[in-house]
């Protein structure tokens, strides 16, 4: 007999009524769902004498693990998870919104703006508390909120704060009246935009640094300013920001060291130093430290450079936790074409190499090349780039070139960017003494589409919020360095991003590699910038341009597609560039397309602009793993009848892929093609159509299950000839897996055959 | 010549067992090394667990502590000798540095999560002091002993002795000890717990599964070859083998789970094991025995793609050892 310890210490007998009752409460509207399944289930894990809390959370575990089944599931344990979250910060005397942030306050966890504030309009504000807001969370998103985003009690570690309330919470760090509060918290609560994970979890509380990236300019040639850079990062990395850093300055292996009359020992012992002080901070126990170092394909370390992720050799010569990039000039890429050599320069003999672009640093390097370190052939040096991204999915390939010729804030001489972030979407120039810094937000574009098509006025409104508040952002931030400090005010950049591309895709049927899907995509990329362009040169007539405004080229009448050559036509682009004439732009960026991968879960869709990954898959973070199943896939199947036990083992085979299901019509099997079944090119050329509107750039994964130095060549070649300022990971695949341990064994032939000749084991077949 | 012929064949062209090489290719490009394995969540995980997951997490990795190990020794003192192919012998060379490997890894996770000395040193100890070990030990030893005496294979028996010893480890050892061990470890990560070992397990699991795969391709080989050895003796001696297996890991499971352990109970469990070991028979084309289902949905996970925040993880899905050279007209 099963029983429970109660919360006063008695054991009770376990009741399968009561549970299966829990359960009705919870999914009575969920037509899928079996309570005494769930119920059963539960018990069925249980140990005699367990408390009623693990009774709890079992039953929500139980639950969780049926997604695979039925995705229903998910909302279930959703609710459940909901209802215990909530007994938690009920149980502490909190019974409304103001009461949940005076406690926190009280704990020291809110700052004292934002304890004012919601004191101040304590009644408005706990009415505007939507009741049914927990019900659009699927489980793996309130998961992650309950684990990681819910302010915690500083030492009983209780969640003090219900997920509507952290909404609320995050919407009044960024207000000033009760009414825009309100309106923020609305549209973060229907999961139609999402501003990035730094600004939800500190926003409103003591320490508001809210912006999701910085990127740090290569320290001198100088040990006192490498070591400065360790301080900066370390400090900027506290409170949840990733970090890109050029390291193109600082001389290479050999070099002479006037100071001493020694050689260098090059860049990887700096970066191993690096390595440790990025692994050694801890983001509030939410995530590790992260950082990208850049390095231009001209350093004389470079080759080194590329091995610091290999997982053989010297170990003092590898950083596990940097991610790489390579800076690539066009230069590089045309003697890769032209199977030239390729001259490796140390910065101390060209310290100008890092500041120039185009034609300038074309001149300047060719100059440089009479004092190389050493020559190699570029195709050789290529390839090795290759065979990194290939083993490790690192040494992304980020142009140079590019990135400075089609940005907005090089306008001016001086103005150089020297890196992209830890994500390769945000380009923006910085110095020894000005970090750039980004803040991040990103709509999901599936709640903004049904299969009717896009709802462009809900599409647009989204916009101006989203624009508004990540402008807020840059006012109400904390900077955790001087240096980011410096730059923000000046040049106010943001990133509105896009996330759910995807999931629009599925609902309105088109294949991702479609010429439908490209022209959605591109429409609603022209759609987002140009509303936010609106709204900028809205703010900027109330408040002002942004200081370096006049650096910018908007200043001189060209806007980002111009700089493409691509098309803005109609009234609204004319009546938008008569009123940048006027009166400026309130900030010098607007667009940049962030991988996403924490807030899509929160919202429950497609990260970014990527295609599924499978139809079929689990994601693995800190809170454990989480199957994920393509609903719009099970719709299609239950419709028809098809969502059996027989296809799910069949789809779990075919790990995630429906190829093989005969059943499915064949227009259906294109649509449901997973990134890896697409062909690549096609997203690069998704990329490059929408990228005319993206001011910054995107964070574009590439995938390849059995990646060859051959395809890669080829395929980086013509991302780089499509125009494309950046690319991210190279997403592969293990070249063989564990032995699945659920699906049932297939009987290989030999194996039927014996039983022939053996009659009596015949009884396999029975 | 067949393959458990006795000699020490050297030729390999022309490649009699070319599968055995593939084998040894893909598992090349698997490698990794202990010094990607990021421990260091663990030891905050380690301080909030339970007594009761306590208690299951330092007898888990006793057993690792020397699983691995065991396993090793049975490959160099029975596996290499008799399987006779250059190819094949390449294949175990690779599996025995993959064991090594994992020895190292399991090594310095006990380094990392028992501080004290003299707590190390009874882990270390394991398969004389904790019972609930020493059986399982006690049963591989058996079986790595059984071929003692056999300097070559001449005759059937000699040679069913040999597939015995070789189902032993592949189906019972690897494949069902170790896999009664990761579902422990995968269950800790379902709940977001001790994700350092979690990543770890994920790649020896990856590299057990080749072990047994190409264990399984080696028995079926020899079934091809020689089918008669094949016969109900040495069916029904594998049943009794695994059925005693899938009782010494139930009995382990009893210790472990001793103390309660909210969503892995001992009926489950003994169902998964069950579960596992008629898998084990199915492979071999033998009738199950138990007709139990997997009761852990967190197995099922372990089953399809994954997909990490690099953020948050490391990602274990690359490649070593990757071909080609620089062109610009491939597909992609």
């Amino acid at each position: 007999m099963m029983r429970v310890r109660k919360r006063d210490g008695d054991l009770e007998p376990v009741d399968v009524n009561k549970i299966v009752k829990a359960v009705e409460r919870w999914g009575g509207d969920l037509a899928d769902v079996d309570p005494l399944r769930v119920a059963t289930k539960t018990i069925s894990g249980l140990y005699d004498g367990a408390t009623t809390a693990e009774l709890d959370k079992l039953s929500i575990q139980t639950a969780a693990e049926l997604i695979g089944e039925e995705p229903q599931y998910s909302r279930l344990a959703a609710r459940l998870l909901a209802a215990y979250v909530d007994k938690e910060v009920r149980g502490q005397g909190v019974a409304s919104f103001s009461q949940a942030i005076r406690h926190a306050h009280q704990q020291g966890l809110i700052g004292d703006d934002t304890a004012g504030f919601v004191a101040r309009h304590a009644r408005k504000l706990d009415d505007a508390v939507d009741p049914d807001g927990d019900l659009r969370f699927e489980y793996f998103g309130l998961r992650t909120v309950a684990d990681r985003y819910l302010l915690r009690h500083p030492s009983s570690r209780l969640v003090v704060e219900t997920p509507q309330y952290w909404l609320l919470r995050v919407a009044c760090g960024l207000s000033t009246t009760p009414g825009e509060a309100i309106g923020f918290y609305r549209l973060m609560s229907s999961l139609a935009y999402l501003p990035s994970s730094p600004t939800l979890f500190n926003s409103g509380t003591v320490h508001t640094q809210m912006s999701s990236c910085f990127l740090v300019d290569s320290p001198r040639d100088e040990l006192d300013s490498i070591y400065e850079r360790y301080h900066q990062v370390a400090k900027l990395s506290k409170f949840s920001g990733g970090i890109g850093i050029s390291w193109s300055r600082v001389r290479g292996r050999g070099a002479l060291i006037r100071g001493t009359n020694g050689k260098s020992n090059g860049i990887v012992p700096f970066l191993k130093t690096l390595d440790a002080g990025v692994a050694a901070v801890n983001q509030g126990g939410r995530r590790k430290g992260a950082a990208c170092v850049y390095l231009e394909p001209w350093h004389p370390d470079v080759e080194e450079f590329l091995e610091l992720r290999d997982n053989t050799g010297e170990d003092a010569r590898r950083t596990h936790n940097l991610n790489l990039a390579n800076w690539i000039p066009d230069e590089f890429m045309r003697r890769v074409e032209a199977d030239a050599d390729w001259s490796l320069v140390d910065p101390s003999d060209a310290p100008s190499l890092p500041d120039l672009f185009g034609a300038e640093f074309d001149e300047a390097y060719r100059a440089a090349e009479k004092h190389a370190v050493k020559t190699v052939k570029a195709r050789d040096l290529y390839g090795r780039m290759m065979r990194t991204l290939a083993q490790t999915g690192n040494g992304w390939m980020t142009f140079k070139d590019r990135a400075n010729a089609l940005s907005n804030q090089t306008g001016e001489p001086g103005n150089t960017i020297h890196l992209s972030n830890l994500c390769t979407e945000i380009l923006e120039v910085n110095s020894d003494d000005e970090t750039a810094v980004c803040n991040l937000g990103s709509i999901n574009l599936g709640a903004h589409v049904t299969a009717g098509g896009v709802d462009w006025e809900k599409l647009r409104g989204t916009v101006r919020t989203a624009v508004l508040f990540l402008d807020r952002v840059i006012d109400v931030n904390y900077y955790p360095s001087p240096q980011a400090a410096a730059s923000n005010p000046r040049w106010r950049p943001v990133g509105l991003g896009l996330m759910g591309l995807q999931d629009a895709c599925f609902t309105l049927r088109l294949p991702f590699d479609s010429p439908g899907a490209r022209e959605l995509s591109t429409r609603v990329q022209e759609e987002i910038f140009l509303t936010a362009l609106e709204t900028s040169a809205g703010l900027a007539e109330r408040f002002g341009p942004h200081p370096a405004f006049a650096e910018t080229r908007a200043a001189r009448g060209e806007l980002h597609p111009d700089l493409w050559g691509a098309p803005t036509e109609g009234p609204r682009w004319d009546a938008l560039r008569a009123r940048v004439a006027a009166t400026g732009l309130r900030n010098s960026l607007l667009i940049a397309i962030a991988p996403t991968a924490t807030i899509a879960s929160i919202a429950g869709c497609y990260e970014c602009i990527e295609p599924q990954v499978s139809n079929l898959f689990k994601r693995e973070t800190m809170s454990g793993e989480f199957l994920q199943v393509n609903t719009h896939l099970v719709g299609e199947l239950k419709g028809r009848g098809l969502w059996t036990a027989a296809i799910r083992e069949q789809i779990k085979r075919a790990e995630g892929s429906v190829q093989a299901v005969a059943e499915l019509p064949a227009d259906l099997r294109e649509l449901y093609r997973t990134a890896w079944e697409l062909p690549q090119r096609a997203l690069i050329d998704l990329a490059a159509a929408r990228a005319p509107y993206i001011d910054q750039s995107q964070s574009l994964n590439l995938f390849l299950s059995t990646p060859t130095i051959g395809k890669l060549s080829s395929m980086y070649l013509y991302a780089w000839q499509a125009g494309l300022k950046t690319t991210y990971y190279l997403r592969s695949r293990p070249a063989t897996r564990i032995q699945q341990a659920t699906v049932p064994v297939l009987t290989v032939p030999d194996a039927v055959a014996c039983s022939l000749e053996n009659p009596e084991s015949c009884e396999a077949c029975q | 010549m067949t393959l458990l012929d006795p000699g020490m064949d050297l030729t390999l062209r022309p490649m009699r067992y070319p599968h055995f090489f593939d084998r040894f290719r893909d598992a090349i490009k698997n490698t990794w090394t202990v010094e990607e394995v990021d421990l260091h969540t663990d030891l905050a995980d380690l301080a909030r667990l339970s007594a009761a997951e306590r208690h299951l997490v330092s007898r888990l990795v006793a057993f690792f502590a020397t699983g691995d190990t065991i396993v090793a020794n049975n490959l160099v003192l029975n596996l290499y000798h008799h399987i006779n192919s250059p190819e094949g012998r390449l294949y175990l060379s690779r599996q025995l540095f993959e064991e090594a490997v994992h020895v190292q890894f399991y090594l310095n996770l006990l380094d990392t999560y028992v501080t004290d000395d003299a707590e190390r040193s009874a882990a270390f100890a394991a398969v004389e002091n904790i019972p609930s070990i020493a059986r399982k030990a006690e049963f591989c030893f058996r079986w790595i002993d059984s071929l003692a005496d056999l300097r070559e294979l001449r005759d059937k028996d000699d040679r069913r002795a040999f597939l015995l010893n070789l189902i032993c480890f592949a189906a019972c050892i690897e494949g069902l000890f170790f896999y009664g061990a990761f579902a422990y470890v995968y269950f800790l990560r379902s709940r977001g717990l001790l994700h350092g070992l979690a990543s770890g397990t994920n790649w020896v699991f990856r590299d057990e599964s080749m072990h047994m795969a190409f264990a399984f391709d080696v028995v079926e080989t020899v079934r091809a070859e020689e089918p008669d050895l094949f016969d109900a003796g040495l069916r029904e001696q594998v049943r009794q083998m695994l059925a005693e297996a899938v009782e010494c890991e139930v009995q382990f499971a009893a210790d472990l789970l001793d103390q309660g352990v909210s969503g892995m109970s001992l009926p489950d469990m003994r169902l998964y094991l069950q579960h596992v070991a008629d898998r084990r028979l199915a492979t071999l084309g033998i009738a199950p025995m138990y007709g139990s289902r997997n009761p852990f949905a967190f197995m099922e996970l372990q089953d399809v793609q994954e997909l990490s925040n690099f953020f948050e993880r490391r990602v274990s899905a690359y490649q070593v050892g990757v071909s080609g050279t620089v062109t610009f007209d491939d597909d992609f």
